[in-house]
């Protein structure tokens, strides 16, 4: 008999995913929520604070409690009128009557007392009520979650993502400690506590145990998704609240919560490999978990037929070709540091920024031996060219030398 | 396999050594169990994808489009990479200067052998416990049954051996055609002859095997079945009742029982039992299934490899000519040049033209950018040849280390060349440089020696007539181990400059033979 989960903010980055592997997994779903669930999903109408219909709990293995009411920080802060602290413990007394085994409880890393912002004060006593509530021994868990990326561009993630497309950013707390995880790792975390979970452990972290610098970071997502890199200029951090505010009244520009700020000023690593260890997780190098971004595989694609068509010298209409260059240069370190988009445009630019001579130790040198394989395999008659075109590459070749002796080592 | 299948003779191995030691043996009525490491796989003929080229070169999985890492194009391609990859991850060798070229996949490594064949003569059968005269019926009866072309007329003829039934040549490519012609209009040459080479590809239809039809796809696996390859011998062998082939066993160790030997393997549940044992693993595989039997603890092996030098060659008279568009990208000629008086002391090979070679290897070492480099080595290719040459074996200088003190079986590869190669590779270089010149062809810059065991003429590990521990009886029996018989490279006394393969499979036919009346 397959398991089944109640979810709350099922629709939101992390929740939707979660629904997505748990039933991959073979879980059945109860969505609670206000809004409807996805397919194969039972949705049942919850509003954070009431109680649930108890039907929604039966038969269930977990609760995994994801919602949170950001309105209700703003309005009431760490007060006790904040819907989520009264929300999340009716919502696990009802799991408990109703015989639930577990209670999971999405947490964050900045859940501490003395956090800067409202949400990780708030996230620290839900945990603290939760812990002490009677009888919940052994079925209470909470998971504090790092800085979730990957998937699809919501959340703290769409407007990481944002900032990144720019080549220029002023920024905060560049130099605090942040621990990234993949959207996708945070779910199986979830669902390992929900499912299986490890012996002795009521809070994990859920988070990388090898914290980067908010700016690495960052500029890992830039170098990641649009193979670039990224100038970050330090703003002090009560600029930083002042402009928050001011880019509610700027149109077109990305509103950034105070919360988010303070969030982030207040970030402290929490040691995680223990708990990962115990669910069973381990998580992917960030660089190559973004490949999958969707910004990366459209550049991936662009960078492959542009290659293929100098290499061919000519239009190639064979989309296999781009998809088989793809797939085996997508895992090349090479692929991380993007090409001009001028030789995008006009592949035969590339003859000036190759290296002087072949080198499978330079990165465009060696995807361009790949996409010449990638050529000779077609079935297209080899052409064998006449003195014309023979003087004309010799030609163009004396003339790229110049630039090739400068701009050969940039794409290395 | 059937339950009640005794076997008198358990083959470890499917390739070529394998399959001639195995067919006299079941043409004597004696059963024979054959275990093969890999699951079957299709011959290139059986396979269905042949429309979509990429599949053919890349392979399916893309494994072969891969960064040029040097080696030669033959030992890149989807299956060469499928059949030593899969050898490299069974033997778990280390290797230091030396490159193990082994195979774990049916047919061994004739999927992707070059095909060029020689018999050896008895001054290269200097230190063996054999004469010419004994070895010539198993050349005659391997020649017969895999089908060799060649000449039988011309300098190397004679060279190359004449036990067997030799098949009309192919027509060689015009390049190849301009050396040869100048070779036999100049004056005669001291120390070297030229001739068409001898490659075991059909030129005439015989059974499932078609005749070659110049489709440029050697490299690649022949569609056709004209090359040799040891899994046509396998699906004769398989017609037999006494002969019986399991799949997906890899030998993992052997033990002595009372009766005879017992054979594990990887994912069998039990071992598999027969008096006699002939392993047939390759050269490296072998070793590795024989190093533990010696009981020697931590302890060097000598092992020997043919030296082999690559030179690039341009025809002049050929440039601006149109490329030809049938061809096959084995071997065309063949060569030989005495260096010295001693009889041994000979380097030979073949040339080849490259039009049916992936251009990308070789604009990746044209000094000028990939466009560029691509269109001038197609241009160039109408008038390009390659020269391989092998050096004796006497030449290398490859060290084994095994250790099987701790249970494991831990062997390292050290590859090297002898004290004199120093000057005879130059010597030979330059002697050849001068020859080709005089033939219309002009070296070009590039020449290399290539990694030690990149030639796959690998054998002198555990000669065969050596009193030593790791020698071998004239019948390749261990002298360890009674009833553990070698029947691959690993018993060659000595490596000559001659390509190894018709010669592994001559004295596996002639163990297999004397095995046959064995009671």
């Amino acid at each position: 008999m397959p398991q089944r989960l109640v979810v709350t903010g099922a629709s939101g980055y992390i929740g939707a995913r979660l629904v997505e592997r748990a039933q991959r997994r073979g879980c059945e779903v109860v969505a609670l929520g206000s809004q409807p669930g996805g397919a194969n999903v039972t949705a049942i109408a919850w509003r954070l604070g009431e109680p649930p219909r108890l039907t929604a709990f039966v038969g269930a293995t977990a609760v995994v409690h994801l919602a949170h009411d950001w309105a209700s920080d703003r309005l009431n802060g760490t007060g006790p009128g904040n819907a989520n602290l009264a929300g999340a413990e009716i919502l696990a007394r009802a799991a408990r009557e109703a015989g639930v085994p577990r209670f999971i409880f999405a947490s964050t890393t900045s859940a501490r007392p003395e956090a800067l912002n409202a949400y990780g004060k708030i996230k620290f006593a839900l945990e603290e009520r939760l812990k002490a509530l009677p009888r919940h021994d052994g079925r209470v868990f909470c998971a504090r979650i790092g800085l979730v990326y990957g998937g699809r561009e919501r959340a703290q993630y769409a407007l990481m993502a944002k900032l990144t497309s720019l080549p220029l950013l002023p920024m905060i707390g560049l130099d605090r400690e942040v621990q990234p995880i993949h959207v996708d790792e945070v779910c199986d975390g979830l669902l390992a506590l929900a499912l299986d979970p490890p012996a002795g452990r009521q809070t994990v972290v859920l988070a990388s145990p090898a914290p980067v610098t908010f700016g690495n970071w960052l500029r890992t997502l830039r170098r990641a998704r649009h193979g670039r890199r990224l100038l970050l200029v330090p703003v002090p951090i009560g600029f930083a609240l002042k402009a928050c505010d001011w880019s509610k009244a700027i149109p077109f520009v990305p509103t950034v919560e105070r919360e988010r700020v303070l969030g982030l000023a207040g970030a402290a690593p929490m040691p995680s490999a223990e708990d990962l260890a115990a669910l069973g997780l381990t998580l992917r190098d960030p660089a190559d978990a973004l490949m999958d971004c969707r910004p990366a595989r459209r550049r991936l694609i662009a960078e492959c037929r542009a290659m293929l068509r100098y290499v061919a010298g000519m239009r190639l209409r064979s989309p296999g070709a781009i998809i088989r260059l793809a797939r085996v240069t997508r895992r090349d370190p090479a692929f991380r540091r993007a090409l001009p988009w001028l030789a995008l445009h006009w592949p035969g630019l590339m003859r000036l920024i190759e290296p002087i001579r072949p080198s499978m130790q330079h990165g465009l040198s060696r995807r361009l031996h790949l996409a010449a394989m990638v050529v000779e395999s077609l079935p297209a008659e080899p052409m064998q060219p006449g003195l014309g075109t023979l003087a004309k590459e010799l030609f163009l070749e004396a003339v790229a030398l110049p630039f090739r002796l400068v701009l050969g080592r940039v794409y290395s | 396999m059937s339950d009640d299948f005794a076997p008198e003779f358990i083959v470890v191995g499917s390739g070529p050594a394998g399959v001639s030691a195995a067919i006299p043996l079941v043409d004597a009525g004696r059963r024979v169990l054959m275990i093969d490491g890999a699951h079957p796989s299709p011959l290139p003929s059986e396979r269905a994808t042949q429309t979509q080229p990429w599949r053919r070169m890349l392979g399916d999985t893309l494994a072969a489009l891969r960064p040029d890492d040097g080696l030669s194009p033959k030992l890149r391609t989807p299956v060469a990479l499928d059949v030593v990859g899969g050898f490299q991850r069974w033997a778990e060798v280390t290797e230091d200067s030396f490159f193990a070229v082994g195979a774990m996949a049916r047919g061994g490594l004739s999927q992707v052998w070059g095909a060029f064949v020689a018999e050896l003569d008895q001054q290269d059968l200097q230190g063996w416990p054999l004469t010419a005269d004994e070895l010539a019926p198993s050349y005659r009866a391997v020649t017969e049954r895999i089908g060799i072309s060649g000449s039988t007329d011309d300098d190397m003829a004679a060279f190359y051996g004449v036990s067997g039934p030799v098949l009309p040549p192919l027509p060689i490519g015009p390049t190849a055609s301009v050396m040869l012609q100048r070779y036999a209009a100049g004056k005669p040459y001291r120390d070297f002859a030229l001739g068409l080479a001898r490659n075991a590809i059909l030129t005439v239809a015989r059974g499932e095997r078609q005749a070659c039809n110049l489709s440029l796809a050697c490299l690649w696996g022949c569609p056709r079945g004209a090359i040799y390859d040891a899994r046509q011998d396998l699906a004769a062998l398989q017609r037999h009742p006494n002969f019986q082939l399991r799949n997906g066993a890899a030998a993992i160790r052997l033990t002595q029982e009372p009766d005879g030997w017992a054979v594990e393997t990887a994912g069998g549940e039990t071992a598999l039992r027969a008096p006699r044992l002939l392993l047939a693993a390759g050269t490296l595989g072998t070793l590795r299934l024989a190093v533990p039997l010696l009981r020697l603890g931590k302890t060097v092996l000598r092992l020997l490899n043919s030296p082999l030098m690559a030179m690039p060659l341009l025809l002049p008279r050929r440039l601006g000519k149109p490329a030809p568009r049938e061809g096959y990208s084995l071997a065309q000629l063949g060569f030989r040049l005495r260096y010295a008086a001693e009889p041994t002391h000979y380097v030979t090979g073949g040339i080849y033209e490259t039009i049916a070679l992936p251009p990308s290897s070789f604009a990746a070492r044209l000094p000028m950018g990939r466009r560029a480099g691509t269109a001038v080595f197609r241009a160039l290719s109408p008038a390009l040849a390659i020269a391989t040459v092998y050096f004796p074996g006497h030449c290398s200088s490859n060290f084994i280390t095994a250790d099987i003190s701790g249970g494991d079986v831990r062997l390292g590869l050290r590859g090297d060349v002898s004290d004199d190669f120093a000057d005879v590779a130059p010597l030979v270089r330059r002697r050849l440089s001068a020859i080709w010149r005089r033939l219309g062809a002009f070296p070009l810059p590039g020449a290399a020696i290539a990694v030690a065991g990149t030639d796959a003429h690998l054998g002198g590990i555990f000669p065969m007539g050596l009193a030593d521990t790791h020698g071998t009886s004239r019948y390749g029996e261990l002298h360890a181990t009674p009833g553990v018989y070698l029947v691959d490279g690993s018993v060659l006394p000595s490596i000559s400059a001659k390509p190894t393969t018709l010669t592994i499979m001559a004295n596996a036919d002639r163990i297999g033979r004397h095995l046959a009346g064995v009671a």
